[in-house]
């Protein structure tokens, strides 16, 4: 698998692709929809499909793909490899979004949540693979939220396909458990190779499995806190558990549009009932609060 | 239209060390759409320049997991920027170490009066810049940004204190 072109700039969102082989474009085929890397609160989170004629289904089964969690991960690059070279029926494709996607996608002023995001991702490989010509007439999702909503969102998008999601459909059926091995590898390739913007000093790249719960990654996540910048841009600012970090041992940020104490005091109905205090803040003439000017009479 | 009414004013008076403003280097300023409210250096060389890609609307880049965008602002021409810093109040009061200016600024700056704890202040140059840029959270700041708008300020400063001729 060639991610160099994410190993060059792991900002952002990477899509690669195997050829699409020429069977399915002619015959129907069945597509898989996986992905991996949901959960943990270091690096990409990687969304794949996988797709095979419907009358190569079996094929596909005799390779004896599974869940990729049951698999070890040289199981998984070995099912890879031999998925590559069965080219001339198995066709997939992947989209890896960086931890900073993530982080800037759910932090932003309209909060984009994982699953919204989960969702568009899957819904645009289904969208490429049938720009590309595959000849899809059937979708199996693993399920991200609820089974019945996603299905429906899912229909919606493409009225033309029969949509199936369930959960543990990456153990059900085999193109979904291929496309789970597709981003597992991917995962893992781009997590092993990863290349920090950052100009880190003793970087220790023993972070675990990433996972929040993990001990390892926590301890990670604490080493190499900074605090004005918070993490590499490897961390997912928007979990809880890098939050609760920065809470304790960064500096604290205040943004144009975090909540101010006086919006958080206008709530309090009686707040209108209290005189209290007259201390109303010497305020400058217009021309110079608009411009954001104060005189210096301190730095 | 706002007079100063309030006791609540602190009233300084403000000395500039025009020394410092010919020993500046020049220096990368970025301003955040944020505030850190703390007072200490951050390896802006190391987390943030290194991320700062060309995107098709301006420059692009993220702090604490926030998306910038950002563009280059240029100091009006007949301005230098300077990033003035609070000299050590004592060191208003003390001996001051002007030794290594020229006569003239000597003159310059040395108050016709006392200089009293708690009033006078001493400022001075750590840096200057010729432009700097400017950050918008999740868009670029665009033309309508504050600080665009506050460096018009120094020409009207100029034309409103400018003596008006008598006739």
């Amino acid at each position: 698998m060639d991610l160099s072109e994410l190993e060059r700039d792991d900002t952002g969102r990477c899509r690669l692709n195997s050829p699409v082989p020429a069977v399915c474009r002619k015959e129907p085929c069945a597509l898989g929809v996986d992905e991996a890397g949901r959960g943990p609160v270091l690096g990409p989170m990687v969304y794949a499909i996988c797709y095979c004629p419907l009358s190569r289904l079996t094929d596909l089964e005799a390779l004896k793909v599974a869940d990729s969690k049951t698999l070890s991960e040289s199981e998984r690059d070995r099912l890879f490899a031999k998925m590559e070279e069965d080219g001339d029926f198995v066709g997939w494709a992947l989209d890896v979004l960086s931890p900073n996607l993530i982080s800037t996608s759910m932090l932003g002023r309209v909060k984009y949540n994982l699953n919204s995001l989960s969702h568009d991702t899957a819904v645009g490989l289904v969208q490429y693979a049938l720009d590309q010509g595959v000849n899809v007439a059937q979708v199996f999702v693993d399920t991200v939220g609820l089974p019945e909503t996603y299905q429906k969102r899912l229909q919606q998008c493409f009225p033309n396909i029969e949509v199936t999601v369930k959960a543990k459909a990456d153990a059900l059926y085999p193109v979904v458990s291929a496309a789970s091995i597709c981003a597992k590898v991917a995962r893992d390739q781009v997590v092993k190779n990863w290349q920090f913007v950052e100009k880190l000093q003793d970087l220790d790249i023993d972070y675990g499995s990433g996972y929040p719960n993990d001990p390892k990654t926590k301890a990670w996540l604490r080493k190499h806190v900074e605090p004005i910048f918070g993490f590499p841009q490897f961390v997912r600012f928007s979990w809880r558990t890098a939050q609760s970090i920065l809470e304790k041992e960064a500096e604290v940020v205040t943004w144009e549009d975090s909540p101010t104490e006086d919006q958080a005091g206008l709530g309090r109905i009686t707040s209108y009932f209290n005189e209290g205090p007259r201390t109303r803040p010497h305020l400058y003439h217009r021309y110079f609060q608009e411009r954001g000017l104060e005189p210096a009479t301190t730095l | 239209m706002e007079s100063s009414d309030g006791e609540d004013v602190m009233k300084h008076r403000v000395h500039l060390r025009p020394i410092s403003l010919r020993d500046a280097d020049p220096v990368t300023l970025h301003l955040l759409p944020c505030e850190v409210p703390v007072n200490r250096s951050a390896p802006v060389e190391r987390f943030f320049t290194p991320a700062i890609r060309q995107g098709p609307d301006g420059l692009e880049v993220s702090f604490r997991g926030r998306s910038l965008r950002g563009e280059e602002v240029e100091v009006p021409l007949d301005l230098v920027g300077y990033v003035m810093v609070m000299e050590e109040k004592g060191e208003v009061l003390g001996k001051h170490n002007f030794s290594k200016g020229s006569k003239n600024e000597e003159e310059l700056v040395e108050p016709p009066e006392a200089l009293e704890r708690d009033f006078d202040r001493s400022i001075g140059a750590s840096a200057s810049f010729s432009r700097f840029t400017i950050w918008g959270l999740e868009t670029i700041p665009g033309p309508d940004a504050k600080v665009r708008a506050a460096l018009t300020w120094p020409s009207l400063a100029e034309a409103i204190h400018a003596p008006v001729p008598e006739d």
